[in-house]
């Protein structure tokens, strides 16, 4: 590799070289082991320039966008759209009134002793996913 | 990990619905998209619409996703340099309220500023690059995409790249340097 190629490659790849592309890192490394002091004040120039570009503060993701980014997926929506056909509906007690009119209440009431705090969503979504929950509480 | 992809068994879940990977892919790709978005558009709030519109696509995509073509984290990635194009070009189309911070191109002594200055100063130089150069350098140094991967996003050659690199690291240079010292 000669010097011209050298400092070119720091000028587009920076200070780093293990951050140059793969396929010259070893021409590279060859270089600065046999012209040290010529390599040594490239990358020193480099690095200057790339310590500039870090000082760029990050911007975090807020958790208020990252809820209304995982809110938008398809998963959640249709999780959403359930539950709230679900609570919209007839209620939550005449749903189970009308489960029992149809003859499964005893294993609904099972189903909601047994889930623990917090699993209420995921069993309404079970319970729609297997078409139960229309017949329990559902609009359309 | 399947194949050349790291995110292929992920964005698979993701097309099944499967929550989990749902919140995975988002904690994996929503800094990064976000840092992308800002540092071509520098504007906070226009990067949270950017981010929010990429993943909006990529719930869309993910069912239908097929692996091999591209990874899905260029896909993203040119997903996201699209829609800041789209602002970008929206911007010089459009009288702007308030003009654009600039960099001040003077250096002087009394101009050294302080540490969160010099954060808000790098990122007016950024967006001050030409759209080409700036898409270059955040896409290598701050995204820190392979050189092939980059140029094949961007649709140039890797030479190309390397010269939109170089021209763009030397008047980040020149515009910051009063903060050299």
């Amino acid at each position: 590799m000669t010097f011209e190629r050298f400092q070119s490659l720091a000028e587009a790849w920076g200070g780093a070289i293990a951050r140059w592309p793969a396929e010259v890192q070893d021409a590279a490394y060859a270089f600065m082991a046999a012209s040290p002091e010529q390599a040594d004040a490239v990358l020193a120039e480099a690095r200057a320039t790339d310590a500039l570009m870090d000082a760029a503060p990050a911007l975090s993701a807020s958790i208020a966008l990252r809820d209304r980014v995982i809110a938008a997926a398809p998963a959640a929506r249709a999780r959403r759209s359930r539950l709230w056909r679900w609570m919209t509906g007839a209620g939550v007690g005449a749903g189970l009134a009308a489960a029992t009119a149809a003859g499964v209440m005893a294993g609904v009431s099972l189903s909601l002793a047994q889930a623990p705090l917090g699993e209420d969503e995921a069993l309404l979504t079970t319970l729609y996913d297997t078409g139960l929950g229309e017949e329990l509480g559902g609009t359309t | 990990m399947t194949g050349n992809d790291p995110d292929q068994d992920l964005v698979a879940r993701v097309g099944r619905g499967d929550p989990a990977a749902i919140q995975a892919l988002v904690a994996r790709k929503l800094p990064r998209l976000l840092q992308l978005a800002h540092r071509m558009l520098n504007d906070a709030a226009e990067a949270e619409d950017v981010a929010q519109e990429v993943f909006l696509r990529a719930w869309k995509q993910a069912p239908t996703w097929v692996p091999g073509a591209a990874r899905f984290d260029t896909w993203l990635h040119r997903v996201a340099m699209n829609l800041c194009y789209d602002r970008l070009r929206r911007r010089r189309e459009q009288p702007m309220a308030e003009p654009p911070e600039q960099v001040d191109p003077g250096p002087a002594p009394d101009r050294r500023l302080l540490a969160g200055d010099t954060g808000s100063r790098v990122n007016a130089a950024l967006g001050a690059l030409p759209d080409r150069q700036r898409e270059a350098v955040v896409l290598c140094h701050y995204q820190e995409l392979g050189n092939i991967e980059a140029a094949g996003l961007m649709g140039v050659s890797v030479e190309a790249l390397e010269s939109l690199l170089a021209r763009g690291r030397r008047a980040l240079r020149a515009a910051l340097a009063d903060l050299r010292e």
